[in-house]
């Protein structure tokens, strides 16, 4: 942008008093997410300490050694806590099961719907369908479906299948709830490759699916990205349907860290840093896809 | 074009087909070369209607059922759920708490949404770092979040209680948390504003850095004012866009449950209680599953009619 290319001395008074004023804005955005992941290198009387502190306190890895490392709490209390006291069911602080249950369900959902909702955003935006229309609206519609109406009948339907506390189970359950996103998402994509480059090929003699192929390998790998972070996040970060349809053998983050809450205040810090330890990699992935963000988040309404 | 298309690999046509022909996928091949879109669509449509049609007939069937706590049975109860529908002064509280929730939140976060994304869109220096930085709440777990403002909004230790202390906005007598509860809905709210208010930022910033400016351009010439050519001019412009952003936030802001479930659980009393979080503590905390399956349904029919009037009154298209 050519904007940004100007040196600060030809930088207009003007554009000085946006800069701050967005940097002002953007930092208070991101000022609770900074104090969160402070908060998971601090003791807890620096956790609790009113205002917080950007600096100088003696940083501490031990909510980490307990939460990833699997290390007694009751080594570290004196240090962190000042007190004796044990935490309540030390052991359940160590995340890396909540971590893993939700990397195997998020990595699970997200293939499972890319591998259904490709052929049929395929179809979508190549075939002439009857009614197309209504069926896209309701393909949307499914998005609108608050979970907690679907909560309880599925947990009986679970109860029935024997798939409470199991990956399949919820790796179902995320894929159907992905799906929408990823239908019309990957359908906006499609819809930007000519059609005549399929009928091409099929001229030269591909079939429909050596069609679908090409058009796959060659023009929608940002498109399969883009659709493949936001089914991983929603995955990742979906909350209420995790919490019904698992009782404690398989747990999310999401419900990990709800569980969390009901103990004594000296947890925080395992909470901390079990939320960043979760955060992070997200981060990551959805700056990967900023492009692509908002006809992600709009279901290809808006590019 | 004599090479293989490198978009199909045409050249190994032959030799492919007669593969398909040989492998127990021959007709599954014939079935999906067929033109016919439904081998296509219909995987996905049996997921969707596994997970989300058989819960709503099951929610109907149920509806005409309670479980009965002295014989541990789900027995038919008739209209008498329907009938306890229109006597639940509780479902009444509910819809207003979910009615001042899904409002308060809207306004405040287009609103803010909006100012934002024209400061973004002003130029203002490494404008793309700003803009990182604003998306990331949106991403952080709503449970996650909640937890952090669990923590931020402590009525003894919290930085955001301190701050609003600091600047006087409420006392320690009637904290964010906790107290008689005055606060608690803006307590719920203020998670959500900080998680949402990004998404409008990010739509309504493309949105604008999307807008044509000739016409802009045509009023700067013609001497309007930076508000009159943003009122009469870009804010018409961007129409479908905050069409479209309201649309997806209306429809999420009926099924928060999250905030609520982490920080007040309702409370205190039924003070922040919403639809979703009234029908899950129906059918998950005092086990009336008939009834609760009742509300499921209510909330259901909701969305769906607030949805599909919005997508009509704006026109809102796919």
């Amino acid at each position: 942008m050519a904007r940004q290319t100007k040196s600060w001395r030809q930088l207009h008074q003007g554009t000085i008093v946006k800069t701050l004023l967005a940097a002002v804005v953007s930092l208070i955005f991101f000022a609770p997410i900074l104090w969160w992941m402070l908060a998971s290198i601090k003791p807890t009387p620096e956790i609790l300490r009113s205002p917080p502190r950007l600096l100088g306190f003696d940083p501490t890895l031990n909510w980490f050694r307990v939460v990833l490392g699997n290390a007694d709490p009751t080594r570290f209390n004196i240090e962190t806590t000042g007190s004796v006291g044990r935490g309540s069911g030390g052991s359940t602080f160590y995340s890396i099961p909540y971590l893993r249950d939700s990397m195997i369900i998020a990595v699970g959902s997200t293939l499972l719907v890319l591998l259904l909702a490709t052929p049929a955003a395929y179809a979508l935006s190549r075939f002439t369908i009857r009614r197309s229309k209504d069926l896209t609206l309701w393909i949307l519609s499914q998005r609108m479906l608050p979970p907690v109406v679907v909560a309880f009948p599925l947990f009986m339907m679970f109860r029935d299948f024997g798939l409470i506390d199991t990956y399949r189970g919820m790796i179902l359950v995320h894929a159907a709830i992905n799906a929408p996103l990823a239908i019309l998402l990957l359908r906006s994509f499609f819809d930007e490759v000519p059609r005549e480059l399929d009928e091409a090929a099929m001229i030269d003699g591909a079939t429909r699916f050596g069609a679908f192929r090409g058009v796959l390998l060659h023009y929608l790998r940002g498109g399969l990205a883009a659709t493949a972070v936001l089914s991983f996040i929603f995955s990742w970060n979906e909350f209420l349907l995790s919490l019904v349809l698992t009782t404690g053998i398989v747990r999310t983050v999401p419900v990990a860290s709800s569980t969390f809450t009901t103990a004594f205040a000296t947890e925080w810090g395992y909470m901390a840093a079990l939320g960043t330890a979760s955060m992070i990699p997200i981060f990551i992935f959805i700056l990967l896809v900023q492009r692509h963000l908002v006809r992600g988040l709009t279901l290809g309404a808006l590019k | 074009m004599t090479n293989a298309d490198p978009m199909t690999g045409i050249e190994r046509r032959a030799g492919r087909e007669a593969v398909l022909r040989r492998s127990p996928f021959w007709a599954l091949g014939r079935v999906i070369n067929s033109e016919r879109p439904w081998p296509w669509i219909a995987p996905v449509v049996i997921l969707l209607l596994g997970i989300g049609l058989y819960p709503f007939i099951y929610n109907i069937r149920n509806s005409f059922r309670e479980f009965n706590p002295m014989t541990g049975n789900v027995e038919p109860v008739g209209l008498e759920n329907w009938r306890r529908l229109l006597q639940d002064d509780r479902l009444h509280g509910a819809f207003l708490t979910s009615a001042k929730y899904v409002l308060a939140a809207l306004v405040i976060e287009f609103v803010l949404g909006l100012a934002i994304a024209v400061l973004l869109n002003s130029g203002p220096a490494i404008s793309g770092l700003w803009q990182s930085l604003m998306i990331l709440p949106m991403v952080v777990p709503p449970t996650v979040a909640a937890v952090m403002f669990r923590v931020l909004e402590n009525p003894d230790y919290g930085a955001l209680q301190w701050l609003l202390e600091g600047v006087g906005l409420i006392d320690k007598q009637e904290p964010l948390l906790g107290g008689t509860g005055r606060y608690a809905m803006a307590a719920v709210l203020i998670p959500e504003i900080w998680q949402w208010t990004p998404f409008f930022v990010l739509i309504l910033l493309a949105g604008l850095k999307a807008l044509p400016q000739d016409p802009l351009e045509a009023a700067q010439v013609d001497g309007a004012g930076a508000w009159r050519q943003f009122w009469d001019i870009t804010l018409p412009m961007l129409r479908p866009m905050i069409a479209v952003a309201v649309l997806f936030r209306l429809v999420d802001l009926l099924k928060v449950f999250d905030y609520i479930f982490v920080l007040t659980s309702g409370g205190p009393g039924t003070r922040t209680e919403v639809l979703s979080f009234y029908a899950y503590q129906r059918s998950f905390v005092t086990i009336e599953w008939g009834y609760g399956s009742v509300l499921g349904i209510v909330i259901l029919v909701l969305a769906i009619v607030l949805a599909n009037v919005y997508v009509r009154v704006f026109k809102v298209a796919w």
